[in-house]
């Protein structure tokens, strides 16, 4: 199908004069007219963009608006090239889109880094008890896919659970290499602290276990990331009061973040994502917790639609024995610059330089 | 004639613990979820405007996931020391005198202080352990007091003749809505690490200034019971929330374990 090909009747087809042909640019931003493009959202409505791109013929076995509007998202630019009103034009269109999509009225917030805010998490993990709640949490909050088959199902904290080391007499000479006796902590017949894939499956009748301690783990939000290193579109970036943030739009679904990720921290939409209408938090952030598409990365952001208000992100308020802590870093009297000054404080992997702001501390 | 009594007050005791039992049942529909200490701090969803619910509970494990309104329910705090920076009305917290149901009679029927068995000449001499089989009926946990390894005893906590209070170093009365300041007599570092938001919890706004609700001590805590017998840890265990998907093609969790890694 070219462009060029006649739609289909009942299509409105009012090119304006002076259109450009679509582009052929690789950065379609640019080859749009803004002016245009903008008039059309606001006087004749979202039919006539389409006839714009003269591409209606991809339009007509979907629902018209939606189509429309998706086809305007592909042609917006990366969000941090946007002037204030491509932001608004583009926060009109997905409120629009999502109302339409869950059926209730849902916002998607723009609000920019606040000043003298720069945000930072404490983990206290001697209290943690490895419920799981921090989990459940982000997703009642972020909207995460929640389906049943593989691939559908995305959470964003990983709760692994380490075996406690032990020395009993029996495993005595069992360490590794062979006959060289036991190893602080766990030798390879328990594997203290190793990570197995199938430590964060845990499921017993009650948690903390005698013989466990857990350690959660997300987005870092570091203030060198390797995953926005490596980010080949430039979509995933870090804001200046702390989080690192993604532009879902102009993902294009290459993992190369997931690689650069000490943290195991990003996940991938493989499947189209599942969200059932009445469990979407209709109050959305642009940058954090709007509905997502397949084939796009997301991660932790610290809840922005959350903390850009004030408002403590979704695990803090939930982990039942307070182990979890989220302050502004650059307030002396904040709880997270309280626990840097006072506790026994350390940065997971901290050799690689990535220089988390997120603790992990222990009292 | 006294003992008779006695026995009469348990007997309304159980039957309004009955009851209440028996309206829980009739309103099941009703989605109630507790917060960090089951039984001791319960919340009921409902509807706050169209869409948004006050908390979204665990259908596995009835625990609060989730806060739409995280202060609800709550009245400010009363005066802490040491917190005079926060802006008034910014510190709140759930009152717990509303959540104790034995509570209303203890300054009444018994400790009211006028009885001739129960005013001030027959009070008890000291606050050395003794036992008082009238307290282990109602509240089984005295039965066997697992707070302070037999170094401490009811009247350490509770007001001697203002039996609804709790008391200071003083000997002041304490409201039961601010344990923090009967906890902190004898846990001060945990005092003022909760002072500073470090142990335990704060909801709502996280500026330093900003409003929240906070936890206070027996929320998490059970006064009577610290110990959780031999696993001596301070907070009882939880069920925990179901575990994420297993990756593609692992058919069971512990496929690792037996088949490990080759070294
Ligand atoms: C460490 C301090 C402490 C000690 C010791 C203590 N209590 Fe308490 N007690 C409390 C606190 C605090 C509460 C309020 C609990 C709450 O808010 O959940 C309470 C509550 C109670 C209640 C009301 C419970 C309800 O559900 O209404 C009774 C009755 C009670 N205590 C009796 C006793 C008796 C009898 C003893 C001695 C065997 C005792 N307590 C020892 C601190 C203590
Ligand atoms: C009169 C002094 C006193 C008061 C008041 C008091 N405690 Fe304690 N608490 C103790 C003592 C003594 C221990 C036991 C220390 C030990 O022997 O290990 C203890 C132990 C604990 C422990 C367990 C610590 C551990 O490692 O075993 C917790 C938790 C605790 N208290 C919480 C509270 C809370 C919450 C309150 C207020 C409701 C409170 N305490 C009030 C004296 C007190
Ligand atoms: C949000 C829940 C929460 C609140 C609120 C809370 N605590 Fe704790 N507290 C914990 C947990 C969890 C532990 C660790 C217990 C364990 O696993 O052994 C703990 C431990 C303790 C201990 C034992 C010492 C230790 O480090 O293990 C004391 C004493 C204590 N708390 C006192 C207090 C006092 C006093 C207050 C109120 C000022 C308070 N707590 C409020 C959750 C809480």
């Amino acid at each position: 199908m070219t462009p060029k090909e006649t739609p289909p009747a009942g299509t409105a087809m009012e090119q304006s004069p002076g259109c450009p042909v679509p582009p052929a640019s690789a950065d379609p931003a640019k080859a749009v007219l803004k002016t245009s493009r903008r008039g059309f959202l606001k006087s004749s409505g979202l039919l006539s963009l389409s006839s714009l791109m003269g591409t209606a013929a991809l339009m007509t076995q979907s629902d018209e608006a939606k189509a429309a509007v998706e086809w305007a998202e592909h042609f917006q630019k990366n969000y941090r090239l946007m002037t204030p009103e491509e932001k608004a034009e583009a926060r009109a269109r997905l409120e629009r889109r999502y109302s339409a999509e869950y059926g209730k009225a849902v916002t998607v917030d723009t609000t920019d880094a606040q000043p003298g805010v720069l945000m930072g998490y404490a983990l206290n993990i001697r209290k943690c008890i490895g419920c799981r709640r921090c989990v459940k949490a982000c997703v009642a909050e972020n909207n995460q896919t929640r389906g049943e088959r593989p691939g559908e199902r995305i959470e964003w904290i990983q709760v692994l659970r380490m075996e406690r080391g032990e020395f009993s007499k029996d495993k005595m000479d069992h360490g590794y290499p062979e006959g060289l006796g036991i190893q602080v902590g766990g030798n390879a017949y328990t594997p203290a602290g190793q990570v197995l894939e199938g430590q964060y499956h845990y499921e017993p009748e009650a948690v903390p276990e005698k013989d466990a301690t857990y350690m959660p783990i997300a987005c870092m939000q570091c203030e060198k990331p390797p995953c926005v290193k490596v980010c080949p579109v430039r979509t995933t970036y870090r804001e200046p009061d702390g989080p690192v943030v993604i532009d879902y739009n102009w993902c294009i679904g290459c993992r190369m973040c997931m690689g650069a990720c000490p943290y195991w921290a990003r996940r991938i939409n493989v499947a189209n994502p599942v969200l059932p209408k009445e469990d979407m938090n209709p109050v959305t952030h642009y940058l954090g917790n709007r509905p997502r598409m397949r084939g796009v990365v997301e991660k932790c952001h610290w809840c922005l639609q959350r903390s850009r208000h004030g408002r403590y992100p979704a695990c803090v308020e939930v982990c039942p024995v307070g182990a979890r802590k989220f302050g502004n870093l650059l307030d002396p009297e904040s709880e997270v610059s309280l626990i840097l000054a006072r506790k026994n404080v350390f940065r997971l992997k901290a050799e690689l330089n990535t220089f988390p702001k997120f603790f992990y501390f222990y009292d | 004639m006294k003992k008779l009594a006695f026995h009469t007050m348990i007997i309304a005791f159980c039957c309004g613990i009955a009851a209440t039992a028996f309206a829980q049942d009739a309103e099941k529909k009703e989605e109630v979820c507790f917060e960090s200490r089951k039984g001791a701090s319960e919340i009921t969803k409902r509807e706050i405007k169209p869409g948004w619910p006050n908390v979204k509970c665990s259908p596995k494990t009835g625990a609060a996931l989730w806060y739409g309104d995280p202060y609800e329910g709550t009245v400010p705090m009363g005066k802490m020391p040491m917190l005079d920076k926060i802006p008034e009305g910014h510190a709140l917290v759930k009152p717990r005198s509303e959540k104790l149901s034995i509570l209303p009679m203890c300054g009444t029927a018994c400790h009211n202080g006028v009885g001739p068995k129960f005013s001030p000449p027959t009070l008890p001499k000291d606050k050395k352990p003794t036992p008082i089989p009238t307290m282990e009926s109602l509240l089984p946990d005295v039965k066997d007091l697992q707070h302070g390894r037999g170094r401490i005893w009811c009247l350490d906590c509770h007001h001697t003749t203002k039996r609804n209070m709790l008391v200071d170093n003083f000997g002041d009365p304490v409201s039961f809505d601010q344990p923090q300041l009967l906890c902190g007599k004898c846990h001060g570092d945990k005092l003022r690490d909760w002072r500073d938001g470090i142990h335990g919890k704060r909801i709502g706004e996280f500026a330093s200034t900003g409003k929240k609700r906070w936890f206070v001590c027996t929320e998490c805590h059970n006064p009577h019971n610290v110990q959780d017998g031999a696993r001596n840890r301070g907070f009882v265990q939880l069920q925990p929330e179901s575990p994420p998907q297993l990756p593609k093609g692992m058919k069971d969790a512990n496929y690792e374990k037996v088949h490990p890694i080759a070294h």
